[in-house]
């Protein structure tokens, strides 16, 4: 069932216009739940940048339909027409943000190239066979004083707002690209100077915020990660919130030295909640933070901490290295990684300041327990994650960022990623292991690829925002 | 014009010679003539396509890196068009030159491949 269908289905009687449900996604996130299928199909971003392999970086289409005879391989790839893109993170032209919005479909893909600065646009009309139907060359970023392109985020009104990580030098600042629903650059979102440095971001328009984390200039992150670089303070470790309708930062948190590097960050999908959690993945601490309904601000606390662990073969302990967070869609569970220790984990935020551990998985990594699957080496521990609609699927892939994979993992350039899954039990608050779901990434006809962010065809976890 | 014959040496691979133009980088040159080098942002600031360079002119080496026996500074090699923002100045004494900003000025040999991107930054912990 494709979302331009989807709307017949759920007829509603009430009148908050939210509710007449015409467009792309669902009316609610407990529609997302009800009305979703299992997902089929899944787009990664797979990618060669940084390597010897002569080929460019491709969305790959991962068939996850149990029934088929394709299940857990690579049934399609949308090559980009250049190499060295590297393909990092993505999203929709639409999404639930726009459920009321008439005749938009959730259907084109921005595909940004994190190194190259292109910004691609891939029609899924076809699921199981996209293809690429425009491109944004980096020359006509950099006209914008923007480079590095990383999140994407629709709009309502079939706009698309992307976080940049860097001026046109690859130097701070960063900002906010806004394309419009044709594919064209409108222009610059936010005006200069709002921040410095720039990551990912999430807004909750019904209480009218938005809010952005940092990672670093793009010439200081895309060599490689740099112990002296966060001594010199060219990593981050602040948040900002920002008025969602006038684009400018009403507040910015300093999160000190237990939250350097805040990366993902995501609001609770209900549209009425404040409430939300960034993962600062060098001090591997989850923050949770909300709106201080007496004051109007917003407030961060640390609500989680994971510890370093002493390696036999490393000099210092080596951190957790949160690199990924999601919040499931009925907003019970947060869902993390710890990249370099080789564990997902879920937490219990049904009370958000005082998240409950529930279950985790040692796979992969410096410390997995488990090292092997169907005779495939693991290598590096998961990293980014996407969950099924309904809760019950956790799928994660093993790549971060191509040169610090090679710091940290340098096995997976010759390895390739892999694609894993847990199932996820979501009234015991469980996770186990599928040992039958295996996406091998080294298999790549052409050599082995990493691989990346993962997405669904019907919108996921991370992809939609409601009004 | 003048016209430089850089040589590039992949890990154990047969090396080839290119003729870089004046007007030309490294990396264009190389593409020009058929050889895939690593490469990603094409300004200067990412360091993917970064190489290091073994000797200039049949001299000297930077190729164990010790300042002693080096006698060719690699900023004297190369003419960058831009700044080359992915390196530190450790790098550029260390001989790390960046193929898609710098036009060789001498003949000169290089070590490529995505292998030398990754000797910029160890593993701060182990």
């Amino acid at each position: 069932m494709s979302d331009a269908t989807a709307p017949d289905d759920v007829e509603s009687d009430h009148d908050h216009e939210h509710h007449h449900h015409r467009g792309p996604g669902y009316a609610t996130p407990q529609a997302a739940i009800e009305e979703s299928e299992r997902e089929k199909l899944a787009y990664v971003m797979s990618l060669y940048a940084g390597t010897d392999v002569d080929e460019p970086d491709f969305v790959a289409v991962v068939d996850l339909d149990p029934d088929s005879e394709t299940y857990c391989e690579i049934v399609d790839r949308v090559e980009m027409p250049n190499r060295g893109d590297e393909l990092h993170h993505f999203g929709w032209n639409a999404c639930s943000s726009s459920c009321h919005v008439e005749g938009l479909e959730r259907r084109h893909l921005i595909v940004p190239g994190q190194r190259s600065s292109r910004i691609h646009v891939v029609d899924t009309k076809e699921r199981r066979n996209p293809e690429l139907v425009e491109v944004i060359e980096p020359e006509e970023v950099f006209e914008y004083d923007l480079s590095a392109p990383h999140t994407v985020h629709c709009v309502p009104e079939g706009k698309i707002i992307i976080s940049m990580l860097g001026d046109a030098d690859g130097d701070l600042p960063g900002g906010f690209l806004e394309l419009n629903d044709e594919f064209e650059i409108e222009g610059r979102w936010d005006p200069p100077g709002e921040i410095e440095m720039n990551y990912d971001y999430w807004y909750q328009p019904r209480q009218n915020v938005m809010v952005s984390t940092e990672w670093a200039a793009p010439k200081t992150y895309y060599p490689g990660f740099d112990l002296e670089d966060v001594e010199d303070g060219k990593y981050g470790r602040r948040l900002h919130f920002w008025d969602w309708e006038d684009g400018t930062v009403e507040q910015t948190i300093d999160l000190g030295e237990e939250g350097l590097i805040p990366l993902e960050v995501r609001f609770l999908h209900t549209p009425e909640s404040t409430h939300g959690f960034v993962g600062t993945a060098l001090s591997s601490n989850m923050f949770h933070f909300w709106e201080d309904r007496e004051t109007g601000e917003y407030r961060a606390e640390k609500a989680i901490e994971f510890d370093a662990r002493e390696h036999p073969d490393w000099d210092m302990p080596v951190p957790p290295l949160t690199t990924d967070i999601l919040i499931s869609m009925d907003d019970r569970y947060l869902f993390g990684s710890n990249w370099l220790h080789g564990e997902v984990w879920m937490y219990d935020i049904s009370d958000p300041s005082n998240p409950r551990r529930a279950d985790s998985l040692s796979v992969g990594g410096h410390f997995g327990e488990i090292q092997e699957l169907q005779g495939r080496e693991l290598t590096a521990g998961p990293q980014m994650l996407q969950l099924s609609l309904d809760g019950e699927r956790l799928y994660w892939t093993t790549s971060l960022f191509s040169t610090w994979d090679d710091q940290f993992y340098p096995e997976e350039a010759e390895r390739g990623s892999v694609m894993l899954k847990a199932d996820v039990d979501p009234r015991k608050g469980t996770l186990e292991l599928d040992e039958d779901f295996l996406v091998d990434f080294g298999e790549c006809p052409a050599g082995p690829a990493r691989a990346h962010e993962i997405r669904w065809p019907d919108g996921d976890c991370t992809s939609d925002v409601w009004q | 014009m003048a016209t430089h014959d850089v040589t590039l040496e992949w890990p154990n691979d047969p090396t080839r010679t290119v003729a870089v133009d004046a007007d030309e980088t490294v990396l264009q040159a190389a593409e020009r003539a058929g050889e895939a080098l690593p490469y990603g942002c094409r300004t200067g600031a990412c360091g993917t396509c970064v190489g290091r360079l073994l000797e200039v002119d049949g001299g000297a080496a930077a190729d164990d890196r010790t300042d002693e026996e080096r006698t060719v500074d690699v900023d004297d090699a190369f003419a960058y068009r831009r700044a080359p923002r992915a390196l530190k100045p450790r790098h550029r004494d260390d001989g790390y030159v960046l193929l898609c900003v710098a036009t060789p000025e001498a003949d000169c040999r290089i070590a490529v491949g995505s292998q030398i991107q990754s000797e910029l930054v160890d593993n701060p912990w182990k």
